[in-house]
């Protein structure tokens, strides 16, 4: 029928990318130009019949086709058309074929955009891209089949899991997909790089825009996933470093690093090592990540059902590292340092250690998730690694991250003469002084005055960098305050994009030192009429208020909140949903108002039939929103730093001449 | 400050041995009343546990029967005076070093804290060796300094120039 | 514009620049390099393999000792010659109740006919605990596993889980879930019933 075609279009996209990948290799290599449009070819060809799956699978999912075992699985009729549409990829199987879908649309756009640029490079893209998209195939089609037909037509679903019936689940897995899978296409360059022995700046510089975007995709993904869990898990929290949160951070750790290293590599040719190093981590964390989440090897709240993709992920795991390492021991002597590093005081050095410090976080992020994993299987105890243990280590290494990210953009290339650190320390080092002492006594907890003082040391970088960005465009152009700002991100988007994108991570750590360290927190019961006081409020408890969904019972409990001056400042509705298929597993909606000082945090634990009385679990959660405030200047930051712009240039420059452009 | 009366300090010390002796005679009935006990002070020390049974889920935000049975044993050790790090040693106890959310730092599992310090360190170790070696010092034949990216298109330009005579 | 002098420096070909035989620490990086992610894989196939298979323990019973709530200590080398019923429980565990009269009601019967039952409490706290002890006026001896030794090294998956363990010590059968039926139950322990003399 219908779904057995949609199998085997998902079979013949297999060994359409088999051919693809020889095609590449083999063309890139020989040089033939018709393997190579060969490739091409496979890459539309792949992405075609992939898109028509996904296609078939959506309409399976919004038709209620319940004789496909996945559909029966995550769908039922009363689920809202919109979670009928997301359920694909709320299961082990639909969310391989979105994969698949996602890579084979990022594999197209890459081929269309560069088909005629990057010649001898491109095959070899194309090849790292579509064995990527033949792993993905192999498991659909051997091990997650999503066209699984039962023998016989179930009357209705199971339905799709509660917790995933809400806006914040259905698009922080295509904001963190798209951002790992957008993270393929600089590893391809990476290996074409090395094959083809082109390791100089041509691969580095393409892949910039190429990693920026995929970056603000699996920032934004990660971001979402917090606010998901701030919102709906109710525990006042947003990161529990769970195994399948550290999955989707791993990779943006070293793709943060190799983001930062090429900038080096491009400007002085250094680094080449650590840059094909770090892309090649975070390609094989990518797909480590995706086994975590799918084969069970580690206990979360967040995992898939079991499956039979283990084995198969472990295989391209041992391709993945050492095909790749054998790559890059063959050409290392290519790699080589073009210059030295002048000095402790130079941007250079700042970035090497931007890459050590990335580096050992990720490896201490790496270990803590993974050893109750090795305790386990060495000494049979099972040792719960949690939040205390990820916070001591991790903790201070981003402390020592976001001063580096405050000091690097006060270095000068090569190396920075005293007189001019005195200059550019001055003011930084004053804001970070004044914050910290202004509030050393908020908190007996030093940490907390600590880390706001990097975060104002890192702002008042940025905050210098964009002044005398600006002067100098006024004494240069004669412009005004607002015109010279957008002229400098216009011309320096790269620079001052970047620069936003680092405010956006100082806003997101005020937020976590906030939340962290300046919590309260209370448990009540009230009885309608009755109130409680907490952090300056005063909530009163009205009354139970149900409503009827289609797929479930919604009971809420409104709350009052006055402020400390008696106005009514919010009426909240923190809410259990209760399933009709799934009665013990509500959800719950917490009641949240959000202002820029404080969040006040409303959860509705348990109620008495008729809401004589209701227990709740109240939170007063400081400076959280900055955490989706830091998040916004960050997606902007990076469309900044990443925008095409025009370029003014008209006159043939000649061969060889050395092209300065400002500020870089 | 005005000197209290005699007679409010009598009432007051009478009143006090008074409060005593009735907490005595609370002190001798066999479960202790933890109405007293709020469920605020309760969750203080299970901020500080992890569900046995869960992963990384903390105490007070766990819902499971269970964990609701370990919170009533905190009201109740708390209702007999015992001390936040009892109640933690208690548990330690009962479950095992699970309920800490942290690995131990003894025998395999000084492992789980010792490796990334040593990672932190060797790694920064060898990078500032590395770069001690060759800072400062010019690599023979190496072109100058490059000081900028010139501009896209200009480079596309070059790119296929280059590529027509590979 | 470093990619125009590229070809200028072409790099040699490959005879020629690795020339120079690879540096100790060059080596020693190698070695690094390939070790770690070669040992982590191996630990992952090895969870994997694990976690297909639950790893209950079988054939010879594991060690087994620990306190009753009354204080009595129990150790399961002293039972030799009887045979040992173990059944993991827990008073926050629901189906656990389907078989607690069950379990009490037979202890009844067989307590002096060659057969010992022993309840370990997985997880649990002692006032809960003896609560359901005498919601069910259980008199079989039961203690708290305390850190869960005994149930790791029976490697249970959850309660209620109940071992049958012959008068030689080897672990005959496993019960996953409650036994809710008297002949079910009468099977099992006919199993492990001493032999006449």
């Amino acid at each position: 029928m219908l779904f057995n075609v949609g199998y085997l279009i998902l079979v013949a996209a297999l060994i359409l990318s088999a051919f693809g990948v020889v095609a590449g290799f083999a063309g890139g290599q020989q040089r033939n130009q018709r393997l190579v449009q060969s490739s091409f070819h496979a890459v539309y060809a792949v992405a075609g019949l992939v898109g028509i799956a996904a296609v078939m699978l959506w309409y399976g999912l919004l038709t209620d086709q319940f004789q496909l075992t996945y559909v029966w699985n995550h769908s039922e009729r009363a689920l809202p058309n919109f979670y009928k549409f997301s359920a694909l990829w709320g299961g082990q199987a639909g969310s391989l074929l979105f994969w698949s879908l996602l890579l084979s649309l990022y594999s197209v756009a890459l081929a269309l955009l560069k088909r005629r640029q990057h010649q001898v490079l491109m095959p070899y893209v194309n090849g790292v891209m579509l064995a990527t998209s033949l792993f993905f195939l192999i498991l659909l089609v051997f091990a997650a089949n999503p066209f699984k037909q039962s023998a016989f037509i179930p009357a209705d679903g199971q339905g799709l899991n509660p917790l995933l019936q809400n806006y914040w689940m259905v698009i922080h897995p295509v904001m963190l997909y798209l951002g790992y899978v957008g993270l393929a296409v600089p590893f391809a360059f990476a290996v074409g790089a090395l094959i083809s022995k082109r390791v100089g700046n041509e691969w580095v510089r393409t892949v910039r825009r190429w990693t920026l975007i995929p970056w603000m995709f699996l920032s934004a993904g990660i971001l979402m996933g917090s606010q998901w869990a701030y919102m709906e898990l109710g525990w006042g929290g947003y990161w529990a470093w769970d195994p399948v949160e550290n999955a989707s951070f791993l990779p943006w750790l070293t793709g943060t690093a190799f983001l930062h290293s090429i900038i080096i590599q491009e400007q002085r040719g250094i680094m080449k090592v650590w840059n094909v190093v770090l892309i090649w981590l975070t390609y094989f964390l990518v797909i480590l990540g995706t086994f975590t989440t799918r084969s069970g090897v580690l206990e979360s709240v967040h995992s898939f059902a079991l499956s039979d993709v283990g084995p198969l992920f472990l295989g391209f795991m041992i391709i993945i590292v050492f095909g790749f390492l054998w790559l890059l021991f063959k050409r290392l002597y290519l790699l080589k340092d073009e210059q030295t590093i002048d000095s402790y005081s130079s941007r250079e050095a700042a970035f090497l250690g931007n890459n050590w410090l990335f580096t050992s976080i990720t490896f201490a992020t790496l270990w803590g998730t993974f050893f109750p994993m090795f305790s386990e299987i060495l000494t049979g105890e099972r040792i719960s690694v949690a939040a205390p243990f990820f916070n001591k280590v991790n903790g201070p290494l981003f402390l020592l991250l976001f001063l580096l990210m405050g000091i690097g953009p006060l270095l000068g290339w090569r190396r920075t003469g005293m007189e001019s650190l005195r200059r550019q320390f001055a003011w930084p080092l004053v804001a970070g002084v004044v914050m910290g002492v202004a509030t050393i006594f908020f908190s007996p907890n030093p940490w907390p005055s600590v880390g706001l003082a990097v975060c104002a040391f890192a702002t008042m970088t940025i905050v210098q960098e964009f002044v005398r960005g600006v002067m100098a465009r006024r004494t240069t152009n004669n412009e005004n305050v607002l015109v010279a700002m957008v002229s400098l991100m216009r011309r320096n988007g790269r620079r001052y994009g970047g620069y936003i994108v680092h405010l956006g991570m100082v806003m997101i750590a005020v937020a976590i030192i906030g939340n962290e360290f300046f919590q309260q927190t209370t448990n009540v019961t009230l009885t309608p009429g009755t109130k409680v006081e907490l952090g300056g409020y005063e909530l009163t408890y009205v009354g139970l208020e149900n409503n009827r969904a289609s797929n479930r019972t919604e009971v809420g409990a409104r709350v009052i909140v006055h402020n400390s001056s008696g106005k009514m400042v919010g009426s909240l509705l923190p809410l259990r949903n209760l399933y009709d298929k799934t009665p013990d597993m509500p959800t719950s909606e917490v009641g949240l108002r959000m202002t820029l000082l404080e969040d006040v945090y409303v959860l509705l634990n348990g109620w008495e039939s008729g809401g004589s009385t209701a227990t709740f679990t109240i939170f007063i959660n400081p400076l959280t929103i900055w955490m989706w405030i830091g998040g916004l200047v960050l997606v902007l930051g990076t469309l900044i730093a990443s925008w095409p712009h025009p370029v003014k240039r008209t006159t043939n420059v000649p061969a060889g001449a050395a092209v300065a452009a400002a500020g870089d | 400050m005005k000197i209290i009366p005699i007679r409010i300090i009598r009432v007051l010390i009478f009143l006090l041995l008074l409060a005593s002796f009735t907490g005595a005679a609370l002190a001798q009935t066999p479960t202790p009343d933890t109405s007293a006990i709020t469920a605020d002070r309760v969750n203080e020390v299970a901020r500080g546990l992890w569900c046995p049974l869960c992963n990384g889920v903390r105490l007070d935000a766990c819902e499971l029967k269970a964990c609701d049975q370990m919170k009533e044993m905190i009201a109740i050790k708390l209702a007999e005076g015992a001390t936040d790090e009892e109640i933690k040693a208690y548990f330690l106890e009962q479950y095992g070093p699970q309920v800490f959310g942290q690995p131990p730092t003894e025998g395999f599992n000084w492992l789980a804290w010792i490796l990334p310090v040593v990672g932190l360190i060797g790694g920064g170790l060898f990078v500032w060796l590395r770069t001690r070696r060759t800072i400062g010092r010019e690599i023979a034949g190496a072109a100058p300094a490059q000081s900028a990216a010139p501009a896209d298109d200009y480079s596309q330009k070059l790119e296929q120039e280059l590529s027509r005579y590979d | 514009m470093t990619d125009m002098t590229e070809p200028l420096s072409v790099p040699l070909p490959d005879t020629l620049a690795e020339a120079a035989p690879a540096s100790r620490a060059v080596l020693i990086w190698r070695a690094i390099f390939i070790l770690i992610p070669l040992v982590f894989i191996v630990f992952l196939a090895l969870r994997l393999g694990t976690a297909k298979s639950e790893h209950r323990a079988e054939g010879l019973a594991p060690v087994l000792e620990f306190t009753t709530f009354e204080g009595e200590t129990i150790n399961l080398d002293n039972l030799r010659g009887q045979g040992v019923m173990v059944n993991f429980w827990a008073s926050w565990c629901d189906p656990c109740r389907e078989e607690a009269a069950l379990l009490e009601s037979t202890w009844r019967r067989e307590k002096d006919r060659g057969i010992i039952f022993l309840g370990l409490d997985y997880l649990d706290q002692e006032p809960a605990a003896k609560a359901y002890l005498a919601e069910y006026d259980i008199t079989y001896p039961n203690g708290p596993d305390l850190r869960s030794q005994v149930a790791r090294r029976y490697g249970i998956q959850g309660v209620p889980e109940t071992f049958f363990i012959d008068p030689e010590g080897k672990i005959v059968d496993i019960i996953v879930g409650p036994i809710t039926s008297q002949a079910q139950m009468d099977g099992y322990l006919d199993k492990i019933r001493p032999k006449e003399k």
